[in-house]
């Protein structure tokens, strides 16, 4: 019981971190947008260098605070209107864009101090990227939900053991929502960032395959009608499109240009996992979560053979 | 074993040619939606591309039409029990796949010749590449369809469950094949192409060694 309630604050806790974390830029994000002559105002963090010195800028008036990036870079922000706690603040949270003319960081919104654990910004994501840790674990449980599936199957052809075959088909039925769960998300997602709902991008195929497989797998256990027959035959389904997986998942949206990180045009790509350009924090955040994932499909597994127990039950004691 | 192959090859090729299921059902099917598109596309221009696609959604769907045949047939005909006593699985298995594999070359070469024949615009240009991809993609389609043809003859709705259970098996295959087909056709370099025909054939061995294991279980009752 006790670690139901764990659970549940565990994956409470992680939304909220995800999605109320701020996203601030760096120096290095204002100086990509200044470089594309991009009038975009970005959201940044800086740390203030000499705290108490406070400069009068010398044209159009204003404060210059000299301030420091994570990364160690400097460079002078114009503020317009004087900030309530000049001379105090350790750092700031503001609204930012670089100003090329005057070779300084021009603020127009000063949104807080700053914040002690925040997100990168991204160019071309910004709060948009906060979507991969709920994403991203769902088309993991996705995968794994099938592999535990086929896992039981090939259990049930060793020991045709009834229960196994029970197992196999609620991991197949966990796996199916948590797939319209990632393609739904994905594809909303993909209308806002990429601009249209779907764009055949290799990950995106292999989601509708993994799909596709689902549906045949309970198509197929819905035309046999003997128990064991039907637990041989999808059991043996489930392995034979299990080989046919990692053409989707491994290789395919690594020989093939795409949207997705990962692509064979990414510089990070790994060979599973490519994440070695991620944030550490945003790493933490995203592992944590698919642990809670995890759980939470483990949780439901249990439940899912519970009810199976007891409908068995009730079928032996019914008249 | 592959005498046992051999025989239930012979078998089944007899058995075809007396009741000429495939000869007259399938090769019409392929003449049909064949005049179909070319109804559709009278007075089209399609780039060379597009045809290529339009050539394997043909082949795509003529081996979903004819390649269930060889396990539903014995299913129907009630002669699974008699082939289960006197053959052994692999034995069985092995001759089903040799069967499906010449059924399903002729029928390529069938709605090659034809394709070639009726759409002027479908010029290959490197036919040694094309002919290559032809002959591997037809090993893979005998070599999926043949398990998932003994899967559904137990199955209630045998014609409608094969395209639905191929398909996303088939996926892989068809891609890699469009691919490289494509390329053969447009004339793209070799070293464009490697990549797909390592992929269609690690596609064949992966899905021939798992049918080879699983068949027994299918197989028996």
């Amino acid at each position: 019981m006790w670690w139901k309630i764990l659970l549940f604050f565990w994956i409470a806790v992680l939304s909220s971190i995800g999605i109320v974390t701020p996203i601030a830029g760096d120096l290095g994000s204002l100086g990509m947008y200044a470089q594309m002559d991009a009038e975009k105002i970005i959201p940044v963090k800086f740390t203030v260098v000499d705290k108490g010195k406070v400069l009068t800028s010398k044209d159009g008036g204003g404060w210059l605070l000299r301030g420091r990036d994570a990364y160690g870079r400097e460079a002078d922000f114009h503020f317009p209107e004087r900030p309530d706690n000049l001379d105090r603040a350790e750092g700031y949270f503001v609204s930012a864009r670089y100003d090329s003319e005057h070779h300084r960081v021009e603020v127009h919104e000063v949104r807080g101090d700053a914040p002690a654990f925040s997100f990168p910004f991204i160019p071309g994501l910004e709060e948009r990227a906060k979507i991969i840790f709920f994403h991203v674990p769902m088309a993991w449980m996705t995968v794994i939900a099938f592999l535990v599936s086929m896992w039981y199957g090939i259990r049930y052809l060793r020991k045709k053991d009834m229960e196994d075959d029970y197992r196999s088909a609620a991991s197949a039925g966990l796996g199916l929502l948590f797939c319209i769960l990632a393609t739904t998300t994905g594809s909303l997602w993909a209308k806002f960032n990429w601009g249209s709902f779907w764009n055949w991008d290799p990950r995106e195929t292999s989601i509708f395959v993994l799909l596709l497989i689902y549906g045949a797998y309970f198509a197929l256990r819905s035309a046999i009608e003997i128990e064991e027959k039907r637990a041989t035959l999808s059991a043996v389904y489930s392995i034979i499109a299990a080989v046919t997986v990692p053409f989707f998942i491994f290789i395919m949206p690594r020989i093939m240009p795409g949207l997705h990180p990962g692509s064979a045009d990414d510089a990070n790509a790994g060979p599973v996992l490519s994440s070695g350009g991620m944030d550490a924090a945003m790493r933490m955040v995203l592992y944590s979560m698919l642990g809670g994932f995890l759980a939470l499909y483990i949780w439901l597994m249990r439940i899912r053979m519970r009810l199976h127990r007891i409908q068995l039950k009730r079928a032996e004691t019914a008249p | 074993m592959i005498r046992q192959a051999l025989a239930v090859f012979r078998k089944d090729l007899a058995s075809e040619l007396r009741t000429r299921y495939a000869i007259n059902a399938l090769l019409m099917f392929v003449v049909v939606t064949l005049a179909v598109i070319m109804f559709a596309l009278a007075g089209e221009t399609l780039s060379p591309g597009a045809l290529t696609g339009m050539l394997w959604v043909v082949m795509f769907f003529a081996a979903m039409s004819g390649l269930s045949r060889s396990f539903v047939a014995e299913e129907e005909r009630g002669t699974t029990m008699t082939l289960q006593l006197l053959a052994t699985p692999m034995g069985v298995y092995l001759g089903k796949l040799l069967f499906n594999l010449v059924l399903v070359m002729a029928l390529n070469l069938f709605i090659v010749l034809l394709f070639l024949l009726t759409m002027d615009q479908f010029v290959v240009k490197q036919f040694g590449l094309f002919w290559v991809v032809m002959l591997l993609g037809s090993l893979g389609i005998a070599s999926a369809t043949t398990i998932i043809a003994a899967i559904i003859a137990k199955a209630n709705t045998k014609g409608t469950l094969f395209p639905v259970l191929s398909f996303p098996v088939l996926l892989p295959l068809l891609m890699a094949g469009i691919n490289a087909t494509k390329i053969a056709v447009e004339d793209q370099h070799w070293d464009a192409v490697w990549p797909d025909l390592q992929l269609l054939a690690s596609y064949i061995v992966v899905i021939t060694t798992v049918s080879f294991l699983l068949f027994d279980f299918v197989w028996k009752d």
